[in-house]
């Protein structure tokens, strides 16, 4: 009986990031977020941090797109949660992509605190891959594999 | 004739041996010895949202390195493809890269 109370005390830790249209305004992304909060907190779990990577270039487009606004969601719960939240997600017609995974198991809530949400710049430069952490010796030079073939060059 | 016929043949022998050499410093193992990133830096994880780590392990191309030539373990370099292909969907990381 003990253990049974025990485990039902313990929470899953996911986290969820989400694409939302890049012409989206700070107050929509704003309410999409108290939305998630409120899926979160009626279903038994506990909300720990949004961040908000910013308006970033995609890497090709989405949703006919170049760019989208990155959304992390951070929280406790289970998996029928996850399910609610992706059911959730899939109806919102400004997000456009989503990826829930897990991070840890048997979270104590009293654990964990819930923390200011953050929000990013975004990318600094978009003309470059890689949000412009373009490398020089990107590829075969950092392995000095002169036999892959010609894929690489 | 005679002579072209002749210089002709040493060519090839000399070509021929040469790549021989070549095989020989192939095989016996001048290649450096290459470790598994994660294995070596306990503190180093697999990430698909660290785009900056996975890059090293995908081709200009986009495609993903094989382990042969990254050096990485069975076991991390199964971790770093699922973790590429996840930061694919989220389009942090091309699919493919088409060259000029």
């Amino acid at each position: 009986m003990t253990e049974a109370v025990k485990s039902a005390a313990k929470l899953r830790e996911y986290e969820t990031v989400f694409l939302v249209k890049p012409d989206l305004t700070d107050d929509a992304v704003e309410k999409l977020k108290e939305r998630i909060r409120g899926i979160v907190n009626r279903d038994g779990g506990k909300f720990l941090r949004f961040t908000i990577w910013g308006k970033k270039k995609t890497m090709y487009p989405v949703a006919k797109q170049p760019r989208a606004i990155y959304v992390h969601a951070h929280y406790l719960g289970g998996s029928a949660l996850v399910a609610e939240i992706e059911r959730n997600l899939r109806n919102f017609d400004e997000v456009s992509r989503f990826l829930s995974k897990r991070l840890a198991e048997d979270i104590d809530p009293e654990t964990r605190q819930p923390q200011e949400d953050l929000k990013l710049a975004g990318d600094v430069d978009d003309n470059k891959p890689f949000g412009g952490a373009e490398r020089e010796d990107f590829g075969r030079d950092e392995f000095g594999a002169d036999d892959f073939g010609g894929d690489v060059a | 004739m005679r002579e072209t016929k002749k210089s002709g043949n040493g060519e090839r022998g000399e070509r021929g041996n040469g790549d021989m050499d070549g095989d020989e410093k192939r095989g016996r193992g001048f290649a450096r010895k290459k470790v598994c990133r994660f294995c070596a830096d306990k503190n180093a994880r697999v990430d698909y949202k660290d785009q900056a780590t996975l890059k090293y392990f995908v081709t200009e191309r986009g495609k993903i390195i094989p382990r042969r030539i990254s050096g990485n373990c069975a076991k991390h370099q199964r971790s770093v493809a699922k973790a590429i292909k996840q930061a694919r969907g989220l389009a942090l990381i091309p699919y493919l890269v088409l060259q000029g």
